[in-house]
């Protein structure tokens, strides 16, 4: 019997009794759209926030932090129960503070060409320049790196080093504040308001606008500032306090060479901040955080899948045992006529292979189909925040893996009952009422 | 009688089923050679065995001790392969039960035997058709073969076994089920192949008339040949003349 025939008769067959058959498939094509979708879905997720990372692109710098913190917050997070003895060195104060002689430590660092305070300010909010102008909320930070690229709608990039305190705004604060388009923002000054720590004492900085930047994920709708605007910030926050703490921070941004700007070489940078007591990250390992945290929620849900496949094999195993008994006077007839052992176990392994294959298909249709409605009904509800994070994005290779993990699992699930099928024998299946 | 002649040779043939206590001999220490071209009757009471010795010798089932010779090799011997392929263009079977697939159209289920053998399509549907000629329904390719009558089925079943050309058809009681006007209508189409094409015969029936148009007649009883008649060749040659 030719290859051709096999598939032909499987085929056919699994028709004979539609209900059956469908509602088998209907079982296989939950399990393979459920995966579909979430690596679909996951897909999306990873590729918007590399898309982000490529767009924000500064791969060429460290942000450090004294070891032990990193130490502190692990624990924290793991929920360690542990009592550790004091030692005077773990001083949690002096341990967690970074301070002027760190930067020269780590200036000195080979592979890093510069240091500097991580500054984290908090602002309250921002106001166009005119008095008595509406106050709206607005969370603005010192942009870590002059090299990072902001998706600009309008305007420039910030200058770090220019004594002019700068600030590129989110675009969706510029209608609010009163500028007729984003253009029109660009190069006006507002003002953002911010509170002592010490005094409560509210205050305003002025700052100009450079450019407007349009949302993502990257800050959190949050506006940039360069140095200078950071420290106009911080002069309101720290009011009140002495000039010590103003030289002091728990993270450093380090500014890597170069010649260093390769995995590698950061990796060999780390190494050495680590002997020297200090943990750092670069973006990559930011956002391979983050990426890690979406791959533990799509892998749940790609077990569910993978459970509900699971069931439909032994959905496919049932109809198959059921297919073999009502046939078994035809097999009968077909090994009577010389149809070989290997041949009746192709048939019915075809057979297996062809529900997977409809499954599988059906799955992959009605995947696109839903792609095809959910990705701009979220775009228009819940990701309207966040243009350019298309849900739902498919590999085409994934997709195909897919079906065909899908059929073979079909066709293990076949073996059992294909076997029965070829070990019959011809007369007593002949007999078989 | 030269050794060519013979198709199928078995030797000390026996047959036990079951085990034990519970074991049914069906067949014990038969002898038997099929020549080529001869039409051979199998009869005897129900439960002598006659299916029994039908099935192994066309190597449907294996004997539980003794010698399948069949073209001067041992069956039990040959690959599975080989004896596959021999049942498949060397033989053709037809059933008193008919065994069709009922659902399939009287076309499919006389191009099976081809299928199997890895005929082209185009040749296949040629051969069927020839086939459904010989047997006088070329009008019928198309139908449901469960919507024809008892005598259609077995003239189907007929076709079926002729359209690989096979040298021996096993015919177990093939007009058992038939009223006798349709019986006879098939034992005109099986012994005019044996006429024009020269096919050897095996006929399982309780039918003494049927029994005495074949060339030889062996009688079972208790899995075992208790009587073994054979016409003399002038005879053969009139009652051939007869059925004309
Ligand atoms: N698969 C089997 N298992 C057990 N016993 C069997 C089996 N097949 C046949 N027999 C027994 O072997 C004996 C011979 O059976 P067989 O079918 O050859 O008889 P038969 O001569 O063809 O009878 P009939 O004319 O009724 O068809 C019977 O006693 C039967 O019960
Ligand atoms: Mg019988």
């Amino acid at each position: 019997m030719k290859l051709y025939d096999m598939i032909r008769m499987g085929n056919s067959n699994l028709w004979r009794n539609k209900s059956r058959t469908f509602l088998t498939i209907l079982a296989i094509f939950i399990g393979a759209f459920t995966i579909m979708m979430t690596t679909g879905i996951n897909t999306g997720v990873n590729n918007y926030i590399d898309r982000q990372v490529a767009a924000v692109g500064s791969e060429d710098y460290l942000q450090v932090m004294p070891a032990q913190m990193a130490e502190q917050f692990e624990s924290l997070m793991s929920g360690s129960n542990e009592v550790r003895e004091y030692k005077p060195e773990d001083n949690s104060t002096t341990s967690q503070i970074l301070t002027d002689e760190d930067i020269t430590k780590i200036e000195s660092v080979d592979g890093i060409d510069s240091a500097k305070f991580y500054t984290m300010v908090t602002t309250d909010y921002v106001a166009n320049g005119q008095d008595g102008a509406t106050k709206y909320q607005m969370n603005a930070s010192v942009m870590p790196t002059a090299s990072m690229k902001l998706d600009l709608a309008a305007g420039s990039d910030l200058d770090m080093d220019n004594d002019e305190a700068q600030i590129v705004l989110p675009d969706k604060y510029v209608k609010p504040l009163g500028f007729a388009s984003n253009e029109d923002a660009v190069g006006k000054t507002i003002k953002i308001g911010a509170t002592s720590q010490v005094t409560q004492q509210t205050d305003e900085a002025e700052v100009k606008i450079v450019g407007v930047q349009n949302a993502s994920v990257v800050g959190m709708g949050s506006a940039w500032m360069n140095d200078k605007a950071g420290q106009l910030i911080e002069d309101i926050t720290m009011a009140g306090l002495p000039q010590e703490y103003r030289n002091q921070a728990n993270a450093i941004v380090a500014q890597l060479d170069k010649d260093h700007i390769s995995e590698e070489a950061a990796s060999k940078v780390k190494e050495q901040l680590e002997d020297m007591g200090y943990s750092s990250m670069t973006l990559t390992d930011t956002v391979s955080m983050i990426k890690s945290f979406f791959d533990a929620i799509t892998t749940v849900l790609t077990i569910f899948g993978a459970i509900s496949l699971l069931a439909a094999a032994i959905g496919i195993i049932n109809t198959l045992y059921m297919s073999v008994q009502e046939r078994t006077r035809e097999i009968g007839l077909m090994k009577a006529m010389g149809l070989s052992r290997a041949k009746i176990f192709g048939m019915f392994s075809l057979e297996a292979i062809a529900l997977g294959f409809w499954g599988g298909i059906i799955g992959l249709a009605v995947a696109f189909i839903a792609r095809a409605i959910v990705n701009p009904l979220a775009s228009r509800t819940f990701l309207a925040s966040l243009p350019g994070f298309t849900l739902i994005e498919f590999n085409p290779l994934y997709l195909l893996i897919i079906v065909l993990i899908v059929m073979a699992i079909a066709f293990l699930a076949g073996t059992l009952p294909a076997r029965r099928a070829a070990n019959k024998d011809p007369i007593e299946s002949l007999r078989y009422e | 009688m030269p050794k060519n002649n013979t198709v199928i040779s078995i030797r000390n043939v026996t047959k036990i089923y079951g085990h034990g206590d519970s074991s049914v001999t069906a067949l014990n220490g038969v002898n038997l050679d099929i020549k080529r071209g001869e039409t051979l009757a199998i009869v005897g009471k129900s439960g002598s065995g006659k299916s029994t010795l039908a099935h192994i010798l066309a190597t449907l089932d294996q004997p539980t001790s003794g010698e399948v010779v069949i073209d001067g090799k041992n069956s039990a011997k040959l690959p599975r392969r080989v004896v596959n392929r021999l049942r498949n263009r060397t033989f053709g079977f037809v059933f008193q039960q008919f065994y069709m697939n009922s659902r399939d159209t009287v076309l499919n289920n006389v191009m099976l035997p081809m299928v199997i053998a890895g005929v082209k399509p185009s040749t296949r549907r040629k051969r069927a058709m020839e086939a459904l000629k010989t047997v006088e329904l070329a009008d019928k390719v198309k139908s449901k073969a469960n919507d024809l009558s008892g005598g259609q089925k077995q003239r189907v079943c007929i076709a079926r076994a002729i359209v690989n050309n096979p040298a021996v058809i096993f015919a177990d009681e093939p007009t058992g089920n038939l009223d006798s006007a349709t019986g006879d209508v098939i034992q005109k189409l099986l012994f005019d192949l044996n006429r024009t094409k020269g096919i050897t015969l095996v006929i399982v029936t309780h039918d003494m008339e049927l029994a005495a148009k074949c060339d030889r007649q062996i009688h079972i009883k208790d899995g075992q040949i208790i009587d073994e008649s054979q016409d003399a060749t002038d005879s053969v040659k009139s009652a051939k003349g007869d059925r004309k």
